[in-house]
């Protein structure tokens, strides 16, 4: 049976009978619906921020010779060809790959005479500074365009006493060449040891043109992307060791099941505050209508009819509460996005219609009290008794 | 009579006052999960964060330049500083020593490896050139004070783990890598012959290890076979000495303040800085307390732990605001509704003489006494409910703090007062008439 034009007038009528209840209700229900829409999806976004922050922890992905056994400094190496088999972009992001060959050079400031050994690290590629991350504690960038600049790691220009602008002396088994320092690098790591030098220095040095000692890469990508990035390139590069560093992935899982944990359960306790706050609305209208709802029964009204439009009148205030309030909270989101991680959050057009869904769900579960309405005796009512 | 009239209202129709309560204590409830949680939670995330691994590496401070290529230091074992391992204890001893979460000091040096299969009459092919790595796992360190504080690498660098057990000290046990154990077939329970090379004898001497496990870190760890300290140290000749030093430290996030130079600072500036959990205030700490070591921040842990956590945490207390933000539209809402109910009551007041500021004072003493009432119920609620989502989430329950208790109370009043204003100041405005003839 469809609904008659009856239905939707009563329907109106029910709605703008009371101006400050609908306000409320239609606030109450506005607001929980702003709030799901925007933690929604900022767990959404949480995940790619968060992996986002964690590139900054520098190299996820590496790839070395397979039988990664040497007990020189350089043993087993790739074929440089390796690297420009390495994929520039994953998911639209560019990917930073830089390649390194490693070599043990014997080490002085230009002018002394006095080598010492140190690792020479010769790099190639984009993105050095997110695959090794640190801080440039000096940094002359006019001498960064030199073909021989070098960066030199903290610990290391101390013991040589080097810095911006100096030059250094590498010799490495009769071969010889030159640099010119043009940052002093601090990370902590390893790298604080190590010159990083051009690869073809490092390379004729090594006496091992086209060479590579291992390349790393940064992938911005959440843990289960990056495992099958791993994969695809493992296929693609058969004879090489393709592996992720277990380090961060592992611990960038765990704090994002926390986050979003957080995250849906709020919601939930959200979606519940907002039932309850519209029911407290309800039991007033319950309340009220027992006078209507006697007469449409004593005229022949059945109780399903009766129900049916208490009923349309729950979904249509969660309907239009949904669909002001989640919009609103998209918004919301793409500012807390911004407050929280520095950039807005892409808004996801799916949290739009979950939203709006549980909105009418958590409207139809608030209507609850007026179930008492079907029980309305239209005689009593008439004579005043309660 | 005041006293009755309030009193009335809650017994005559304690139903309506129920649910008004209900969705009073509700709210308040969740406002106190929400506050209980986020003021814990900030250290238990630091700690979760600790599984990123140490973030401070001591070394000595007069030590020629490490070789170090992918965790594997080229320098020979003999060359180079050591530091002495009976000062680690000291570690514990240090201004923020309930932050020292874990450490693990590392002797490292080139060995030979052979098989058990092997071992009877090698060809020089057996011998495998291969990297020993002694460090402690679930070692008890003793500390200045008397007790003894069990720590090792397990515990620094979560992320390691081993198919089979841990070594255990003194049982000539040893764990190897996974990519050497594929590479020479080996598996828990074999039996492998470790020896580092002394150039300065003709024999060299092989000493027996039980493979209790296979080790997969995802770095180069998985070429090595890793021992207790002291059986590196004994292979290595290298008595009660290390040469690296991991720290794994709970620190709170560098600030402005923490990028300052100590040496620039007021005194006064210093010591907040001194007893300021920074990463570097703690390295400094721990340099006081080893002597003649060199320590530093492994800044890509270090940082990336910084950045992430400040937003981890800013974005709780985001979500805290939000829910309180939903707790106070539900109990202003209950608040209001439960006002415009009694219309006609407040009608009949007025007639009988009642003037509209008695009216007013009544109902908002009403709504107070349901406010504390309500909110007494919702922070029990709360507390419950932090338990659950604090277990669920982060895996531990926040303690219940007066704290919250104050500030959800204070809470509670002034919603359901600001929630009641308006409709009773229209209600106090009312015009009896028409209200008792029901229009």
């Amino acid at each position: 049976m469809a609904p008659s034009p009856m239905f939707w007038r009563i329907i109106r009528r029910l709605i703008t009978a009371n101006y400050g209840r609908l306000f409320v209700v239609l606030l109450a229900l506005g607001a929980g619906a702003a709030v799901t829409s925007a933690l929604l999806n900022l767990q959404i976004d949480a995940k790619k921020r968060l992996t986002t922050e964690f590139r900054a922890l520098g190299a996820n992905v590496i790839v070395t010779p397979r039988s990664g056994n040497s007990q020189n400094g350089n043993g087993a190496t790739l074929d440089a060809s390796f690297f420009s088999r390495v994929p520039g972009q994953y998911e639209g992001k560019p990917v930073p790959a830089v390649a390194f060959l490693y070599v043990i050079a014997q080490v002085a400031k230009a002018g002394t005479i006095h080598f010492e050994p140190a690792v020479l690290a010769g790099t190639e590629g984009q993105g050095i500074t997110q695959i090794r991350p640190g801080r440039r504690t000096e940094y002359r960038t006019n001498f960064e365009s030199d073909p021989n600049a070098c960066e030199v790691g903290v610990q290391a220009a101390s013991q040589f006493k080097v810095a911006p602008g100096d030059s250094l002396q590498l010799r490495n088994q009769g071969s010889e060449a030159s640099c010119k320092v043009f940052a002093i690098v601090a990370t902590g790591g390893a790298e604080d040891t190590q010159i990083f030098t051009n690869l073809q220095t490092a390379q004729s040095l090594a006496d091992l043109p086209g060479r590579l000692s291992l390349i790393q890469l940064s992938v911005n990508a959440t843990p289960a992307s990056l495992n099958s990035f791993i994969a695809a390139l493992g296929r693609q590069l058969p004879d090489a060791d393709v592996h992720g560093i277990k380090q961060f992935a592992e611990a960038e899982g765990r704090i994002y099941s926390r986050i979003s944990g957080l995250l849906s359960s709020t919601v939930l306790l959200i979606l519940f505050l907002t039932s309850l706050c519209v029911m407290a609305g309800m039991s007033n209208v319950a309340v009220e209508r027992k006078n209507d709802v006697g007469l449409m029964k004593a005229i022949g009204g059945s109780v399903r009819r009766v129900v049916r439009l208490f009923l349309a009148e729950a979904i249509l205030l969660g309907f239009a509460g949904g669909l002001l309030g989640s919009a609103l909270g998209i918004f919301v989101s793409m500012w807390l996005g911004k407050a929280v991680f520095g950039v807005a959050a892409h808004p996801r057009l799916i949290v739009y219609p979950i939203s709006v869904a549980l909105t009418v769900l958590v409207s139809i579960a608030a209507a609850f009290p007026l179930r008492r309405l079907a029980s309305v005796r239209p005689a009593s009512v008439f004579r005043g008794e309660e | 009579m005041f006293l009755r009239l309030v009193a009335d209202s809650f017994t005559r129709r304690p139903r309506r006052k129920i649910i008004s309560m209900a969705a009073l204590a509700m709210g308040m409830g969740v406002a106190t999960a929400a506050l209980s949680v986020s003021l814990d939670v900030g250290d238990r995330l630091a700690k979760e964060f600790r599984s990123l691994g140490a973030n401070l590496l001591v070394t000595p401070e007069a030590d020629s330049l490490p070789l170090e290529i992918g965790g594997v230091d080229y320098r020979p074992a003999n060359a180079g500083a050591y530091l002495p391992e009976a000062d680690l204890g000291k570690l514990k001893t240090i201004f923020w020593r309930f932050n020292i979460m874990a450490f693990a000091p590392i002797v490292q040096s080139p060995a030979q490896l052979l098989t058990a299969s092997a071992m009877e009459h090698p060809a020089p092919a057996d011998y495998t050139d291969i990297q020993v790595i002694g460090t402690y796992v679930n070692h008890a360190v003793p500390v200045p004070d008397g007790t003894t504080y069990v720590t090792g690498i397990d515990k620094t660098n979560p992320w390691w783990t081993v198919a089979g057990r841990w070594f255990r000290e003194g049982q000539h046990e040893c764990v190897v890598g996974a990519a050497l154990a594929k590479r020479k077939g080996l598996r828990s329970g074999d039996t492998v012959y470790l020896s580092v090379p002394d150039n300065s004898k003709k024999v060299q001497v092989f000493s027996s290890y039980a493979v209790t496990g296979i080790l997969s870190t995802g770095s180069s760890e998985e070429e090595a076979v890793v021992v207790p300290l002291a059986d590196a140290q004994t292979l290595a000749r290298l008595p009660q000495s290390y040469r690296q030093l991991y720290v794994s430290a709970l620190t709170k996030p560098e600030d402005a303040f923490a990028r300052k130079d100590p040496k620039t600072m007021t005194p006064a500036e210093f010591d907040t800085w001194y007893c300021t959990p920074y990463i570097s205030s703690i390295a400094l700490q721990i340099s006081q307390e080893l002597k003649g070591t060199d320590v530093r921040v492994i800044r890509r842990v270090a940082e990336g732990e910084g950045n992430v956590l400040s937003r981890v945490r800013l974005l709780l207390w985001l979500v805290t605001g939000a829910a309180l933000l939903a707790a106070a539209l539900a109990v202003g809402a209950s608040a209001a509704a439960s006002v415009i109910e009694r219309r006609t009551e407040i009608g009949l007041m007025k007639a009988l003489g009642a003037n509209s500021g008695l009216v007013g004072i009544l109902l908002a003493a009403e709504q107070l006494l349901l406010a504390l009432v309500g909110g007494g119920i919702g922070f029990i609620v709360g507390i419950l409910l932090a338990r659950v989502l604090g277990y669920r989430v982060f895996g531990f329950a926040p303690e219940p703090r007066l704290f919250v208790l104050f500030v959800v109370l204070g809470l509670a009043a002034l919603i359901t007062l600001l929630g009641s204003a308006y409709p009773v100041r229209q209600a106090s405005r009312y015009d009896p008439a028409p209200i008792l003839r029901g229009e």
